[in-house]
């Protein structure tokens, strides 16, 4: 056994298992699906409530917003984007760890993700949708919005403009938003099977039935299943770099000093990485608890994503040092203003949040002590998502408040509206994923029970 | 974008007889045709429409009417662009003796001014005075009026004022025949004491005309002469002419500009010297004596008489001050630099200049109740005169008084009758702005209002009844040929030519003998004590005094200096204000005597540290109005409080009984208050501030500065095509242009910043207002914008004016991004905005470097709906939620397209409307034409050219001295 093996087996012997608790197939099927047949608890229903009330207000205000102008946004004619773009690439953001988990990790053969990878992708896909309401909104005139699309029309030559990134970001959400929704529902199948058939004869019985496509548990039909994931997971896997790539070129291929960088794809997408974590994180920690599945969720899964947590911000951390770092070198007046103007301008406050949050903060993870605390994960997963909408708002509005010309300097201050709206997307967000809790198995029943561990508490392969 | 139909308007018909498919087709065209002239509102006839693109008014084509400006004295030429029946541009008239081809702000907003639809309509009759008019049929005023004038004969006033017109001044005689009446004119500013002054040294009462053509050395002590000062428009053509890198070296003229405040005119100085206001009479007597040989103990004042001595009879001393004996030293100064006849020329000097003495004379004879009878026109005692009730309380005291005003305002609440006002659009008139210059002023429209000039009403009032138009033509015929009907042909022809060409010249009287008398001394002013300022009012470039405070195009027009709207402000130096703790946006009370008004601070760099300048012309009765203007929303606030008005009155502050030039004294408080002054600009330099600067003491070079000894040096590499980049390019060159390339070249030594150009392009392209909310959030939508950038140290600040509009670049940023093509290219050289395909997404405007693009974000209705008859119909009105942006008045080049490119190239808007000449537009295709020789001038340079754009759009350096300051703190 070579040393490299021995330490291999070390660190596996050190690992608890992936699920706790000894459970057994039928207890895992008991605690997936019972959540589902149960009335919803107290917890639940004040939730939604909350989530619901928040969605509404966000309605009211875009009702509001489109009905009156977009003057109801705190813009000007200089800052021609603020909190609609920063929401949108916030939640862009968001969606990738899920993208990450069910398929990057599904292709490393990660066995710890199955019991986090439904709901981390079901977040991906509430997060692509509160990020697609903002490019629609945002528009002044979003009645007009197919125009964006480039399907035959009667309109001659006038078409759409392939040059644009805004047009690439169209076909960047639009096929991350299909191919999640599809690889998550193709995932689901074998537990609405699990679930058609635990439920009494009725109209959730006929629904789940339809939803199941007639899974019959065969071992052709698991065969078939597994070899879809696989291929539905190596198309997915690319989106995790393409996505954030395609949106960080609504930036880097501007002239605006402070968006015009080559760093910007890597940058966006760790960015979106790091930031995924923490909502899965925060999500996770309160449903584990919400919805009883401690023994599912387990610290190893929450030490497993702050390792990653910790990882790619300090690459988001070196890449705020590149870009300082290219500034200095490229000699650009303009681009080195940019970035004096972020650390010690009118909105040097935006900047030293997001570095205290993305920067700062995340170094405590390193300690295997905050790691092993729930409780200050679950903070700092909140003061990490705090961060990187900080960020965007940082590299979008610090940037284009202050470009070339003095004349046209100006600063931006958000309205109610631009609050109520960034408020109710996260309304929407919280009302899908309490609806997801409540009627879709949160847990991969099917494939938690490939990884549930013996009484030695040994993984089995 | 908006382009006209080719259609012919005029029915070809068909040699073989008419078919019944062609009587049809011209029936339809001719009912059509009939029906859309019946819509019109055009003058009946006797109006001669001169300079039209052919002689055919058709409907939806444009003619053009040549009138004469009523907004000033100066009266310069105006040629309307009319569109079925109704001016909806104003162009100066070229070749016009006083402007030629230039029209200031104020000028350009007249037709905005003439759709007010709060102008009264028929007279009024007030039960009380202060409460609601009746109205009247024409008839009963009249009978009421002249019973009141007959029964007050020898005791009656007309109280007017400046009037040039010389057929109202025939029918001023003969009403102050017919009623025993007397005739006071009021006129703000200095040209009063200019006045008096040359009666007293040279026994002539007129302005005369300042020629800064002719002049090497401009000595001006506080005189605004291109932003607000008696004739601008005509100043700065001539002023700009010899600025360094427009004339030859030998001929460039040195511009010093002694000021206390910090005028427009002032920063543009080659050199500004900064003294206290009770110092500027002192000064100009020391200038005048050095001029004449005494040492003078000031250094600067050495430097400048050494100047001027060199510069005999090409030099020129001018000054603001209301004092006749102070200016009577700068005629003293003028005639010992032999600068009359050159510089300064009486025989063209303007007759019908306004008194102070006589005025204040008026005052007394009112409160001793010595008239009975007071007629007013053409002035605003109400709000104009010092005192807070200067002329409310006098006129208390007068039987009967009757104003001829265009709506209701603060003199016609203590009157009897009100008299609408007939708009310079909708009448008759003519001008003598210099002696031999006649402007005539004719209708461009029905009149839309049952008003009337001044003169109808002195006509009516003497028992005549002719039209307006005959009384001009009448008045002309009778002094031309004394009635005789042989020459009444002759005549006719001559006077309907002189129509044609907006003025003539009439036979000047003889040779001018004036007796040269030596200048008063003027008296020494009192220096306000510790913890007391100088009180300084002055004219802003839009609102003069007052008269067009009911426009919203000039409220809404950046100051030139400060690039504040919709407000006056109490401007304050940087040292005092912070002694005083003030910051911009802190409320001030100012206080002198019992009287004090609030106003928010400004504090203006350059000024004097004892002074407090506050313009005139605010706090308008009726201005309360604009509350409507901009859109409403959850977060909005109104541009005026309830119940308030535009701004504070000033002159309320003035003491009623002050000797001219004496130095107002005020105390200046804060008041712990803050209102918030909209600003188009919050950064004031070119220079990156300081704790954020890469480079120590970094300048950004969007404005680029050569001394006068570097013209005609070889130009620096990157201002010609290729850039930065060596000629190396990523992008090809995908538009080959065959045809013509439009580009622009604006002149930075020549733009003196009176943003006649913005409110030109706001008119041309139909550009919204939107109200004081709107810009202190930085919405403001002009498509044409000033950037000011301070210069120097605050002893001696100058600024550069830099007009920024869509560059039009050949690589534009803003192309690239659009997601939908709503932005592209043309075959010419320009980059479109197509409102109708554009979704809104703010892409390109993010992505432009100039951030000249200007989104709606509302919708913007009109405060008042009868200003849409102002919309060119040339250009769409853009919808909420499309960007707009400058087209380089596309619909001008499509239209001399459509008339097959007769002429020369066309002109945009703020070229025509620039005195300066600094915009020259054109064809850079053509190596022979104007623009792309000045493209390749030395001095040309393209801002931000190194981003490799390739902006259309040249500027010429600004040409500086670096010599500067000298004054008082």
């Amino acid at each position: 056994m070579s040393h490299a093996a021995a330490a291999a087996t070390h660190a596996t012997d050190a690992l608890p298992p992936v699920i706790d608790g000894g459970k057994t197939l039928t207890d895992v099927t008991r605690d997936v699906f019972s959540p589902l047949e149960r009335k919803a608890s107290p917890a639940w229903k004040a939730g939604f409530a909350a989530a619901l009330c928040a969605l509404l207000l966000g309605v009211t205000a875009i009702g509001y917003q489109i009905a009156t102008g977009i003057g109801t946004w705190g813009l000007n004619r200089t800052v021609g984007w603020a909190f609609d773009i920063t929401n949108f690439v916030f939640w862009v953001g968001i969606g990738h760890a899920g993208t990450l988990i069910s398929a990057v990790l599904l292709l490393f053969r990660q066995k710890w993700r199955t019991s986090i990878n439904r709901s981390a992708e079901a977040m991906t896909i509430f997060a692509v949708m509160c990020a697609g309401i903002f490019p629609l909104i945002h528009m002044g005139r979003p009645w007009l919005a197919h125009w964006v699309f480039p399907y035959p029309n009667d309109r001659g030559t006038l078409w759409v403009n392939f040059r644009s990134p805004l047009l690439w970001d169209v076909f960047a959400i639009g096929t991350y938003f299909t191919i999640s929704a599809t690889f998550w529902y193709v995932g689901l199948i074998p537990d609405l099977a699990t679930a058609r058939d635990r439920a009494k004869e009725g109209l959730r019985k006929r629904i789940l039935s339809l939803l199941s496509l007639g899974w019959d548990g065969s071992a052709r039909t698991w065969s078939r299943y597994e070899v879809a994931c696989t291929i539905l997971a190596a198309i997915a896997t690319p989106l995790v770099v393409s996505v954030h790539s395609v949106v960080s070129s609504d930036f880097a291929t501007a002239v605006i000093p402070g968006w015009h960088a080559t760093l910007f794809p890597p940058y966006f997408v760790l960015g979106a990485v790091f930031s995924g974590f923490a909502m899965v994180l925060t999500l996770l920690i309160v449903a584990r608890k919400v919805m009883r599945l401690e023994a599912y969720i387990t610290p190893r899964h929450i030490g497993a994503m702050c390792k990653v947590v910790v990882f790619t911000g300090s690459i988001v951390a070196l890449a705020y040092l590149t870009e300082l770092f290219t500034a200095w070198y490229s000699g650009n007046h303009y681009e080195k203003f940019v970035f004096l103007n972020r650390a010690f301008g009118p909105m040097a406050w935006a900047f030293w949040i997001m570095v205290t949050c993305n920067v700062v903060a995340p170094q405590l993870l390193w300690f295997r002590k905050v790691r092993s605390s729930v409780g200050a994960v679950f903070a700092l997963s909140l003061v990490i998502n705090v961060g990187m909408w900080f960020e965007r708002f940082v590299i979008i509005v610090t940037s284009i408040s202050r470009d070339f010309l003095p004349s046209s300097w100006s600063g931006y201050a958000p309205t109610l509206v631009e609050w109520a709206t960034l408020v109710g997307s996260f309304g929407l967000f919280f009302t899908m994923f309490l609806l997801f809790c409540r009627y879709v198995p949160m847990i991969a029943a099917s494939e938690v029970k490939t990884v549930l561990s013996d009484r030695k508490g040994e993984v089995r392969p | 974008m908006s382009e006209r139909s080719d259609e012919p308007m005029v029915l070809p018909l068909e040699p073989s007889g008419v078919s019944r498919r062609s009587f049809l087709r011209a029936a339809g065209y001719g009912a059509t045709a009939a029906a859309l002239a019946a819509c019109t509102r055009a003058p009946e006839r006797a109006i001669v429409s001169g300079l039209s693109r052919g002689d055919v008014v058709a409907p939806g084509r444009p003619y053009f009417i040549a009138t004469t400006c009523g907004a000033c004295p100066a009266a310069c030429g105006v040629l309307a662009r009319c569109v079925d029946g109704r001016p909806v541009k104003l162009e100066g008239l070229p070749g016009h003796p006083v402007s030629d081809g230039g029209l200031c702000a104020v000028g350009q907003a007249q037709v905005l001014s003439l759709y007010d639809s709060h102008r009264t309509d028929g007279a009024r009759t007030f039960a009380v005075r202060g409460g609601e008019g009746a109205p009247a049929a024409w008839d009963a005023p009249d009978a009421a009026i002249r019973a009141r004038l007959d029964a007050a004969n020898g005791k009656v006033v007309l109280l007017t004022g400046p009037v040039t017109s010389p057929s109202t001044l025939a029918w001023i005689a003969k009403f102050r025949g017919a009623f025993g009446a007397e005739h006071v004119m009021y006129e703000p500013g200095c040209a009063s004491a200019v006045a008096d002054a040359h009666a007293a040294t040279h026994g002539l009462r007129v302005v005369p005309r300042f020629d800064f053509s002719r002049a090497r050395v401009v000595a001006s002590f506080g005189a605004d002469f291109l932003g607000a000062w008696l004739s601008p428009v005509e100043h700065a053509r001539d002023w700009s002419a010899l600025r360094p890198g427009r004339t030859a070296p030998e001929r460039v003229s040195k511009h010093w500009q002694i000021e206390s405040r910090v005028s427009t005119t002032g920063l543009r100085a080659d050199r500004r010297v900064r003294i206290a206001p009770w110092e500027a009479a002192g000064a100009v007597t020391e200038l005048a004596g050095a001029v004449a040989g005494n040492a003078p103990t000031t250094p600067w004042i050495a430097e400048l008489a050494a100047e001027l001595l060199s510069a005999r009879g090409a030099s020129l001393v001018i000054s603001d001050d209301p004092d006749p004996a102070v200016q009577s030293q700068v005629n003293a100064l003028n005639v010992a630099l032999e600068n009359y006849g050159a510089t300064v020329r009486l025989e063209e000097g303007r007759d019908g200049v306004g008194s102070a003495t006589a005025v204040r004379a008026l005052l007394a004879r009112m409160k001793a109740g010595e008239v009975a009878a007071l007629v007013v026109a053409g002035c605003n005692p109400g709000h104009a005169f010092p005192g807070a009730d200067g002329f409310a309380a006098a006129a208390a005291k007068v039987g009967t008084v009757a104003v001829i005003a265009p709506m209701p305002d603060e003199t016609t609440a203590a009157a009897d009758f009100l008299v609408p006002e007939a708009h310079a659009l909708e009448s008759w008139d003519d001008a003598m702005p210099a002696r031999g210059v006649v402007s005539l002023r004719q209708p461009a429209i029905v009149p839309l209002r049952a008003a009337r000039t001044l003169r109808e009403c002195l006509a009516r009032w003497c028992g005549d009844s002719r039209k307006e138009g005959a009384l001009v033509r009448d008045h002309w015929r009778d002094e031309t040929d004394g009635g005789r009907t042989s020459l009444a042909g002759a005549f006719e022809r001559a006077f309907d030519a002189a129509l044609e060409r907006g003025h003539f010249e009439a036979r000047a009287g003889g040779p001018w003998k004036t007796r040269v008398t030596g200048p008063q001394i003027p008296a020494a002013r009192a220096r306000p004590d510790a913890g007391h300022l100088a009180f300084v009012a002055y004219e802003k470039t839009a609102l003069r005094d007052g008269a067009q405070a009911h426009n919203a195009w000039l409220q809404e027009l950046p100051d030139p200096v400060s690039k504040c709207v919709w407000d006056n402000y109490a401007c304050l130096s940087p040292d005092t204000a912070k002694a005083m703790g003030v910051e911009t946006g802190d409320v001030v009370r100012i206080t002198v005597g019992a009287a004090s008004v609030e106003l928010p601070a400004l504090v203006q760099r350059g000024q004097h540290d004892g002074a407090v300048a506050v313009a005139l012309g605010y706090g308008r009765m009726g201005t309360g109005r604009f509350s409507d203007v901009g859109p409403e929303w959850l977060e909005s606030r109104p541009t005026v409080a309830p119940g308030g008005l535009v701004g504070v009155n000033a002159a309320a502050l003035l003491p009623a009984d002050r000797e001219p030039g004496a130095t107002v004294v005020v105390r200046v408080e804060r008041t712990g208050a803050k209102r918030a002054l909209a600003c188009t600009q919050d950064h004031h330099t070119l220079h990156v501030p300081a704790h954020l600067a890469p480079h120590h003491g970094e300048v950004r070079d969007a404005v680029r500065t050569i001394a006068p000894g570097e013209i005609g040096r070889a130009a620096k590499p990157e201002a010609h095509a290729g850039g930065a980049h060596g000629g190396v390019d990523l992008w090809p060159a995908d538009h080959a242009a065959t045809g013509p390339k439009w580009g622009m070249v604006v002149d930075l030594a020549a733009c003196s910043g009176c943003s006649a150009c913005v409110v030109a392009c706001q008119a041309e392209n139909s550009v919204p207002v939107v109200g004081k909310d709107e810009v202190l959030r930085h919405r403001e939508m002009h498509w044409i914008r000033i950037d000011r950038y301070y210069d120097g140290p605050d002893d001696g600040l100058s600024a550069s004016q830099q007009p920024m509009m869509c560059q039009h670049c050949a690589n534009a940023p803003c192309e690239t991004v659009c997601p939908v093509l709503a932005t592209v290219h043309s075959s010419d050289g320009l980059n479109q905005q197509v409102y109708n395909r554009c979704v809104g997404t703010r892409y390109c405007a993010n992505n432009c470097p100039y951030k000249v693009r200007r989104f709606n974000w509302f919708d913007y209705p009109r405060e008042d709906a009868l200003q849409n008859l102002a919309l060119n119909p040339d250009v769409t009105v853009r919808t909420r939620g499309v960007m707009e942006k400058c087209s380089l008045c596309v619909q001008r080049i499509q239209e001399w397209r459509n008339d097959g490119r007769a002429g020369g190239p066309p002109m945009t808007a703020c070229q025509q409307s620039c005195p300066a000449g600094a915009i020259v537009f054109g064809d850079l295709n053509d190596p022979e034409s104007r623009v792309a020789k000045l493209a390749r001038d030395g001095r040309a340079y393209q801002v931000l050219g190194e981003l490799n754009v390739k902006p259309v759009v040249s500027y010429l350096a600004d040409v500086r001295r670096k010599d500067g300051g000298g004054g008082t703190r």
